[in-house]
């Protein structure tokens, strides 16, 4: 089963359309989306397991967290 | 008419030309002359434009406009644009795209049932930057993409994608031009990205993969599910849709692997094949 986050996906397209990289997202940059608290402390926490188990898309997430992956 | 005169296969990462050094020097070496022994036959068949089967990597479509197949209009593709150029260390240039192949394309696709989306615009990555850094250093040959889903599920089948390379080849035979068209597809084989298991590459998948294609055996390929294939060749190896499109347009051509190395480094099993009758 595929499992998608379009919320998720929306806020990571905006960060990686910044062409900046995070160890971790803010509030100030999830104001407006509608998020599970999962999804948000997720993104806050920039805990990449967790965003890959709910729905994030795999691009997105190197994309925007590239200094949390060991390689 | 047009002629496919050329047919070839390779993987794409940033790092193959954004990192070599920190690959093994055997390794980078083997998979850098697969590649340039590509280009030495690709070169010898004198093409007048390479239709590409590539993936965009959510660079350019977003999740709220996805098409499964898109077909590029665009004047010139950034191949690389300055700002991955950094990254990619492949100094930028622009490939003039094939307008009227793309639309002639397009327009026979709308009217023979294959709805291709498309795009003036495209914002490019590795996918056509660092096979084409490779394949035509002086980037003289006019490009017409064709953009697979590959990237952000629910994808289009491999029997769907391999139907769609069907059509173009279909197409470009029926041309009533005297072009000489090499068919270029790029992506694969395994590695995940991004996922909890990045870094993991699957060289035994690799293997029995390239060994089908060796073969010109792909109905076993056609079959597989998305599912299998993120178990077994990871998220980039939803990829191979663009290398069994190509097989598609050139029915019962096989696969010669010039180079495999599971380059741990670069997070990509590397292959380049030459695709001949």
């Amino acid at each position: 089963m595929i499992k998608t986050s379009y919320a998720l996906n929306k806020v990571l397209t905006a960060v990686a359309r910044q062409h900046a990289t995070k160890e971790k997202l803010v509030d100030e940059e999830l104001t407006g989306h509608s998020l599970s608290e999962a999804e948000r402390q997720a993104l806050k926490t920039g805990d990449i397991d967790a965003l890959y188990h709910l729905g994030a898309n795999p691009y997105l997430i190197r994309r925007v967290f590239r200094p949390n992956f060991k390689i | 008419m047009a002629e496919i005169v050329a047919a070839a296969l390779t993987s794409h990462a940033p790092l193959m030309t954004g990192k070599p050094e920190i690959s093994r020097p055997e390794q980078r070496e083997r998979l850098y002359a697969g590649f340039h022994e590509l280009q030495r036959r690709m070169a010898a068949t004198r093409p007048d434009v390479i239709v590409m089967f590539v993936n965009d990597h959510l660079q350019n479509f977003p999740y709220s406009n996805l098409p499964a197949f898109c077909v590029g209009l665009a004047d010139a593709y950034d191949a690389p644009s300055p700002g991955s150029s950094r990254f990619m260390r492949i100094p930028p240039r622009k490939i003039a795209g094939a307008r009227e192949l793309s639309m002639a394309l397009l327009e026979q696709g709308l009217a023979s049932g294959f709805d291709f989306a498309f795009s003036y615009e495209i914002d490019t990555w590795d996918e056509l930057a660092v096979p084409l850094h490779f394949l035509t250093p002086e980037g003289d040959v006019p490009i017409a993409p064709i953009y697979t889903n590959c990237a952000a599920p629910p994808l289009p089948t491999p029997a769907r994608c391999h139907q769609m390379g069907a059509f173009v080849g279909d197409f470009i035979r029926s041309r009533p031009t005297r072009e000489r068209v090499a068919l270029v597809a790029t992506g694969g084989i395994s590695h995940w990205v991004g996922t909890p298991q990045t870094g993991r590459i699957n060289p035994e998948w690799d293997q029995r993969f390239l060994d089908h294609i060796a073969r010109a055996d792909v109905e076993p390929l056609l079959r597989l599910t998305w599912a299998e294939i993120e178990r077994d060749g990871g998220n980039g190896g939803q990829e191979i849709r663009n290398w069994i499109a190509l097989l598609g347009a050139v029915p019962g051509w096989k696969g010669e692997a010039l180079a495999y190395e599971p380059v741990m480094e670069w997070i990509t099993g590397c292959a380049t094949v030459w695709v001949h009758p």
